[in-house]
């Protein structure tokens, strides 16, 4: 897609059996815009009939869909109509104001955000989802938050992305423990261990780290935190405590205030 | 501007305070040089020639609470502390629990420092045996506590509102404990200090530490006093008797009959 703006927020919701991510894209759209209302948001989806004046751009995807959704990440790096991009995981929520991590990122080709925090904004310690990138050896990487410029680093990233999701059947070969399917996470891990960690994820920065409410993740005891934790709107407050950045909250169909 | 120490002291069935109190306060003039006042309903002149001031209180019991030590349930006199802000007679106060031992002039640093309100974040076992994550953490979502062990305040408005705080989570504690999913029934000043120290600080959790962790001596644990700041603890690891000694080194001894018995032995 040609430039359009020069930068702004991607976010991709594809809808999986009865997930709405777009529903999610949607929230994470007013929750950016709350704190930056001029904003430029760019939705990247499969579906046709979306109707929200949240987004800037409604942008389809370019190429066919596979099986494996997460197998079609490699095309938000076509499919962005930004020269800068933050590409953001749809079941995500800001909590704060985020135009900072512009400043840290423009100097920067690629940055995949590297660590996750818990709700009290303490660096997250379990390595329970972690088990296969411990193994291997491979960079803590979430691609819940993306940024990435155009240019030659990017282009070379994403290429090889598409490369170790349509070649899965050979590159799980190269992991000890590999997953059956592809993850984003993984191949990204993959992709930025074999392009080198130092050229797309800056691991000494403390911020952006999504605070990650998965079950093992922090100290809960169900699968469903919004059951079991108290939480409050505007501002968010998790358990009291006020979150900032990006919450990325797992349970899809949670609808903040 | 004035500067000293503050001690809570309510005698209980089981341990005297008032004494534990008054031996602290010989410790506390002698390493860090500073008066020290007695809150307590010990009237007794006697037992309160160790102290510059003495502010009498009634005693307000925040529950009963088993004590390995002692292996029985005592009441425990632990809910007036909230008031200390009110009570207290310095404009800068060194809020210390009868069970904390000074043995050096570590705590002088906090008092040199400029931030109105000072605790600790965490405290560790001095035999490394257990990782204190049940003790640093309360509730059932791992909220992190404070400990009110230690507190250095300053007449000011942010120390004002963090006792008011306590207080407020204080007189409903049931709703506090609700909301934290803390179990059990009993009131703990680290936990309304907890609570506290998260709303004032907009629930950021962005709290000003005193900058070390606390030292803590288990209940479980046996301490002996060697000489005036040596102290030797014998305790069980794995099945061994071990035994461990320090000089020089501020503790908290958890166990107050251990403590009880070294401050009976000296008298």
């Amino acid at each position: 897609m040609p430039v359009q703006s020069e930068r702004g927020y991607l976010i991709v919701a594809q809808n999986i059996g009865t997930v709405d991510y777009v529903g999610c894209a949607i929230q994470l759209a007013q929750s950016i815009r709350h704190f930056h209302p001029d904003a430029q948001i760019a939705l990247l989806t499969d579906s046709t009939t979306v109707q929200s004046d949240q987004f800037d751009y409604h942008v389809n995807f370019t190429h066919p869909l596979g099986d494996n959704p997460y197998a079609n990440d490699w095309q938000v790096f076509g499919a962005s109509p930004f020269r800068q991009t933050i590409k953001l995981e749809a079941d995500m929520i800001i909590a704060s104001e985020i135009d900072h991590w512009w400043t840290m990122f423009e100097h920067r080709d690629v940055v995949i955000s590297t660590g996750a925090r818990d709700f009290y904004d303490q660096p997250a310690t379990s390595r329970f989802y972690r088990k296969v990138f411990d193994t291997n050896n491979l960079p803590d990487v979430y691609n819940a938050i993306t940024y990435w410029r155009l240019s030659e680093t990017a282009q070379e990233f994403f290429q090889l992305v598409r490369r170790i999701f349509e070649c899965w059947a050979e590159y799980r070969t190269l992991l000890k423990f590999p997953d059956e399917v592809s993850s984003t996470d993984l191949v990204y891990a993959m992709a930025a261990h074999i392009i080198g960690p130092e050229r797309v994820t800056m691991p000494f920065a403390t911020y952006p780290r999504i605070v990650h409410m998965k079950r093992y993740m922090i100290p809960i005891h169900s699968q469903d935190w919004t059951k079991e934790l108290t939480w409050e709107s505007n501002p968010l407050r998790i358990n009291t405590v006020a979150q900032w950045g990006a919450v990325h909250y797992h349970v899809k169909d949670w609808r903040h205030d | 501007m004035t500067t000293g120490a503050l001690i809570f002291a309510f005698n209980n069935e089981h341990t005297d305070y008032v004494g534990m109190a008054a031996w602290s306060a010989d410790r506390i003039r002698r390493y860090l040089d500073i008066p020290v006042a007695v809150i307590t309903d010990c009237t007794d002149p006697s037992q309160l020639n160790k102290f510059d001031q003495i502010i009498l209180s009634d005693p307000v019991s925040g529950g009963t609470r088993y004590f390995d030590d002692y292996k029985e349930t005592v009441t425990w006199y632990n809910a007036g502390r909230t008031d200390a802000y009110s009570l207290t007679p310095w404009d800068q106060t060194l809020l210390l629990d009868a069970d904390y031992v000074v043995c050096s002039n570590e705590l002088k640093c906090v008092l040199d420092l400029p931030q109105d309100f000072m605790c600790h974040r965490l405290a560790w076992d001095i035999t490394s045996i257990t990782d204190f994550s049940g003790l640093n953490y309360f509730g059932q979502h791992k909220m992190p506590m404070w400990w009110a062990t230690v507190m250095m305040f300053r007449r000011s408005n942010m120390s004002q509102y963090i006792f008011d705080c306590m207080a407020m989570i204080k007189n409903n504690w049931k709703h506090y404990k609700d909301l934290y999913h803390i179990t059990g029934s009993h009131y703990r000043n680290d936990y309304a200090l907890s609570i506290a120290l998260g709303i004032v600080s907009g629930h950021t959790l962005k709290v000003d530490n005193i900058p070390w962790m606390l030292a803590s001596v288990l209940p479980e644990h046996e301490i002996t006093q060697v000489d005036e700041d040596h102290f030797e603890i014998n305790y069980q690891d794995q099945g061994k008797m071990k035994r461990m000694s320090w000089h020089g080194m501020d503790f908290h001894a958890m166990g107050k009959k251990h403590l009880g018995d070294i401050i009976a032995s000296a008298v």
